[in-house]
């Protein structure tokens, strides 16, 4: 409940629309000023159905303001600046299938389309044989599947790949007779791409693409010319990128794969280098400046410096459906925020949860940046499709709680010592003999007890405890030191503590060394007591001693003719002020 | 106030002074509305982004006004309180256009209410829901509503649709809120 009300004072909901039915992810979206008016876009690559009416959709403010219909299934959208020409507006690109669509004011531009791959020989002569009906369908159909066996189901091109899912001998046939006359090409698919400044660092500078294939290859491309830069290989798919630097300068570009591995690649090496392993696949990849941040599918948050040395790692309370990073100029502070499947957006300051977001559905796509006019807005879109923009607060702030939970008491190394050899030798020993060692120590426990018991019946015994238990007589008695010496006053006050019976024949009697201290009147009777009300005896007490020692008086309460008293206080007399002085 | 004074006003001779304060989001524009109650010879053609505040006078109604005109953007908004004490009347531009921000602007307002020195005092504000020439502007009723003014009971204001560009419902405004400032200085001089 404290998180709920904490997440609406921070950010401010701007727009919901429960039915923009949009179906995307967060590489997909992108947020940018397309007309050079300050007022900034959000760019949706929208995956429609999943099988047709693939849309690109750009949003100003609430309003939906254009839409250009994609060919294929979108995998990506970034926006970046291709030539130096004013006003100063990004071109938009669409990564689908093998190609990279540009947008230059929302119109397209140009098609990019990725090399083609070699044909696999013996796939490539099995179609030329049944193009020229060297070869029937049934024949075609088992040399493919063991293809298949042989090279894996990535190894084939898609025409081979579409023919191996028809299952009945009509559809293959069908499918032979509208493809056999085309030449077999081997593509491959854009999995994931972002950017990379060429010279300049300027947010507005020139950039290049960076892609990443389903060919295991990540290509640059020059913006003017769309030429192949450079091509670099890894050992697996590259699902996410992170890149920075300048391709003219240096550059470094972190990669996680599909076998949950993160490889970097820098420039002038042509193959990735094992950073860090995952325990599961990723679903997400952030770099900070040092420092690079994964989340995987086993619902683990996972922080990686360079050098692929694990700096700190979180467990999640739900899986992670999605995740981008928050980078707030004004607080001069850079955010995770995760989209958990539990209807939550949680906001991490490095380890530290910082905000939680409740959301009426699983958020799947996340995107922070400028939007229209203000600089921190969050874009959510949900698994049922409604887009939500939330506004982060002028005066939010997201400060680490410093008492918060056992991650700081961790992190807190305790200084132990050094083990020195006494020390082993006593923990050898406690080892060899602990048998004994814990009779020993139970045995002299018990003794312990026991003269403790036998004090406290001798205590008992003797009635030498200032408060009387016995049913017929309960007194209470408390005793006072007045003065500083050698005369001290002696204040003894005295209660009866039963609630009816009142106390007869009382007296007080003080007791002590005769060679260290007089007392004036060490017999005091006192009258019958009431029950409740504190009787008050006084009196003087001298030290006659000149060693300047103090000792103790006894206080006694006795009744009657009785030879044990009912109560005995022992007062612990101060030393005397004037033998100090001397 | 002397008898004479008292007179002068009476019979319009001698000006009130009344500075008041202009704020709204970035892009609102504050700028463009004070720059149409300039002279004709003083305006400027192209109004930029303000930084930090200008200061605008203006005559309307025989009351001489005194506009700090503040700068909307973020990181000049923590300037506006410092100007609240000194002012007789507050001047709130919205970008009616803007249906993203109205849900700031309604905080900024929120901020403004709670603060001390606006909170115990009777100040009048004065919305102007601009840009309503845009095409996809709301009208200055749902502005109204989405800035929650129905809550304000302890203030007077009152909110005018606005075309600051052309001056279309900029001296509606005003005149409504020379007539409050003029009131709440007859009131305090009671």
């Amino acid at each position: 409940m404290g998180e709920k009300s904490n997440s609406s004072e921070r950010w401010l909901t701007a727009h919901h629309d429960p039915l923009a039915s949009l179906y995307t992810f967060g590489s997909c979206m992108a947020l940018a000023d397309l007309h050079g008016d300050g007022d900034s876009k959000l760019i949706i690559a929208d995956l429609g159905t999943g099988a047709y009416n693939m849309k690109l959709k750009v949003y100003k403010g609430t309003n939906l303001m254009s839409e250009n219909t994609l060919i294929d299934l979108p995998t990506g959208v970034i926006t970046f600046h291709m030539d130096t020409t004013e006003p100063r507006v990004p071109a938009v690109a669409v990564a689908s299938g093998s190609y990279i669509y540009i947008y230059k004011n929302l119109r397209p531009y140009f098609k990019f389309t990725l090399p083609t791959l070699e044909v696999n020989p013996t796939e490539f002569d099995a179609w030329n044989q049944a193009r020229d009906e060297l070869l029937d369908v049934s024949m075609l159909y088992e040399i493919l599947d063991s293809l298949r066996q042989e090279v894996g189901e990535c190894g084939l091109t898609t025409r081979s790949q579409r023919f191996l899912m028809c299952h009945d001998h009509a559809s293959q046939l069908t499918f032979l007779e509208q493809h056999k006359g085309f030449l077999l090409k081997r593509q491959t698919v854009v999995t994931c791409f972002s950017t990379l400044k060429k010279s300049h660092a300027e947010d507005d500078a020139i950039s290049c693409l960076v892609l990443g294939t389903e060919s295991a290859n990540i290509f640059i491309l020059d913006p003017e010319a769309f030429t192949i830069l450079n091509s670099m290989s890894l050992p697996s798919v590259p699902v996410f990128l992170c890149v920075n630097g300048l391709y003219d300068v240096e550059y470094r570009i972190i990669v996680a794969c599909r076998n949950g591995q993160i490889y970097t690649l820098k420039r002038g090496v042509k193959l990735g280098r094992p950073t860090a392993e995952l325990t599961s696949q990723p679903v997400g990849l952030i770099r900070r400046d040092k420092s690079i941040i994964v989340a995987t599918m086993d619902q683990y948050l996972y922080s990686f410096n360079n050098k692929g040395k694990r700096l700190w790692s979180l467990k999640l309370p739900a899986p992670v459906l999605c995740m981008e990073s928050l980078e707030i100029r004004t607080l001069g502070l850079t955010l995770t925020a995760l989209g958990l499947a539990d209807r939550r957006v949680l906001v991490y300051r490095d380890k530290h949860l910082v905000d939680t977001i409740h959301t009426q559905d699983n958020v799947t796509a996340i995107k922070f940046g400028r939007f229209g006019r203000e600089d921190n807005t969050l874009v959510m879109i949900m698994k049922g499709g409604s887009l939500l923009v939330k506004i982060l607060k002028r005066t939010a702030r997201f400060e680490v709680e410093e008492s918060q939970g056992p991650s700081q008491a961790v992190a807190v190394k305790l200084s132990i010592p050094k083990k020195t050899k006494l020390f082993v030798d006593q923990t050898m020993r406690e080892r060899e003999n602990c048998v004994l060692m814990h009779r020993v120590f139970q045995h002299d426990l018990y003794r312990l007890r026991l003269s403790t018991a036998r004090a406290y019946v001798s205590a008992l015994d003797t009635s030498s405890n200032p408060v009387s238990l016995s049913q017929s007589e309960p007194l209470k008695l408390s005793a006072q030191v007045l003065g500083l010496g050698p005369t001290f006053k002696l204040r003894v006050e005295l209660q009866n503590t039963s609630s009816v019976t009142p106390s007869l024949e009382l007296a007080v009697v003080f007791h002590c060394d005769d060679r260290i201290y007089t007392v004036n009147q060490s017999f005091i009777q006192i009258p019958m007591l009431v029950p409740g009300i504190v009787h008050v005896a006084e009196t003087l007490v001298t030290c006659i001693s000149e060693l300047g020692i103090s000792d103790t008086v006894r206080v006694f309460v006795i009744k009657g003719k009785a030879n044990r008293p009912l109560l005995t206080a022992v007062i612990n007399m101060p030393v005397a002020e004037v033998f100090m002085a001397t | 106030m002397g008898m004479f004074d008292k007179l002068a006003f009476a019979l319009g001779l001698k000006k009130r002074e009344a500075s008041v304060l202009v704020i709204g989001l970035d892009n609102s524009g504050k700028s463009t509305m004070l720059n149409h109650f300039k002279s004709e010879d003083q305006r400027t053609t192209d109004i930029v982004p303000t930084v930090g505040f200008n200061v605008e006078k203006f005559k309307a109604r025989n009351v001489g006004f005194t506009a700090f005109d503040m700068s909307g953007q973020g990181r000049y908004r923590s300037l506006w309180e410092h100007y609240y004490h000194d002012c007789q009347g507050i001047i709130f531009v919205i970008d009616s256009s803007d249906k993203l921000r109205l849900v700031v602007a309604k905080d900024e307002l929120d901020i403004l209410l709670q603060h001390p020195e606006v909170r115990n005092r009777r100040l009048p504000i004065l919305f102007f829901a601009n840009k309503m020439d845009m095409r996809e502007a709301v009208s200055s009723v749902k502005v109204s509503s989405a800035l929650g003014l129905e809550r304000i009971s302890d203030k007077p204001w009152h909110i005018t649709a606005s075309n600051a560009v052309t001056g279309d419902g900029l001296h509606e405004g005003v005149e409504w809120l020379t007539n409050q400032i003029k009131e709440n200085v007859g009131n305090n001089n009671k």
